[in-house]
């Protein structure tokens, strides 16, 4: 009997948390497109946890990568919200490469 | 090789979504949130005190995740009868405690404000409706 579930579930839950700004920033300053990055960024992370020898370590850094893979799914709602007055909207966003390739694409959500 | 964090990986992702759907469901639904608010509590409860007397890493990580999630989803249920009240989500006119927040929220709406693409600029109240995405069916019984 020991509480390393429960605390892997608490600090799951805070690094989860750490999503909410990584979707609106992310919204705000680059545009939905952004989710193409993030999603391949959330995949690196998770492919690196294999990686990583010490089991609580390995846990953070996967559970980082799946916030970012949600995030990628959140971008296009909130890109929404933030054409609805719900959050601040940017109207001069970073073009990041490959945007006019990543426009013509289904952005994902869940 | 250590799949630890792939484990936390899949768990929170599976979690987060069944969560995210089943919220916004069993929101719109129930007539009581304090129910299905009590229900998850004590999933959660039960879901981590699985995980304190499991000897398997992987099931620990696993259920030690389902159960803080379930946890904030009872919160989650809460929050989401409050983005109702502001016409953030949409309101179930079968719902009695939805027609409620429809008569005392002028916010309040049966329209899903965000079930469209983005158009690459701000939108206005009286705009928004219109962009709005309808279901086949509802385009062709207006042809």
């Amino acid at each position: 009997m020991n509480t390393f579930g429960i605390f892997i579930g608490i600090i799951t839950f805070l690094i989860i948390g750490l999503g909410f700004p990584l979707v609106i920033r992310g919204e705000r300053y680059f545009g939905y497109w952004v989710w193409v990055y993030m999603m391949s960024i959330g995949f690196l992370i998770i492919l690196a946890s294999l990686f990583v020898q010490t089991d609580w370590l390995s846990v953070i850094v996967g559970v980082i990568g799946a916030t970012f893979v949600w995030g990628s799914t959140e971008l296009k709602e909130q890109a929404i919200r933030a054409e609805l007055g719900w959050f601040p909207f940017n109207a001069n966003k970073i073009k990041l490469p490959f945007t006019e390739v990543i426009k013509k694409w289904k952005a994902p959500h869940l | 090789m250590n799949t630890l964090g792939l484990v936390a990986a899949i768990t929170a992702f599976l979690t987060i979504w069944i969560g995210h759907v089943a919220v916004r469901k069993i929101e719109a639904n129930t007539r009581v949130i304090a129910i299905p608010m009590l229900v998850a509590i004590v999933l959660g409860l039960i879901t981590e005190y699985c995980s304190l007397i499991t000897d398997n890493r992987s099931l620990k990580t696993a259920l030690g995740i389902l159960g803080i999630t379930l946890l904030w989803d009872a919160f989650e249920i809460y929050r989401q009868q409050n983005r109702i009240k502001h016409g953030h989500a949409p309101a179930n006119p079968n719902n009695p405690r939805h027609v409620k927040i429809l008569a005392e929220y002028s916010t309040a709406t049966t329209l899903n404000l965000l079930k469209r693409d983005p158009i690459g600029r701000q939108v206005s109240p009286e705009e928004a409706p219109k962009l709005i995405h309808h279901e086949e069916h509802e385009v062709s019984q207006r042809s």
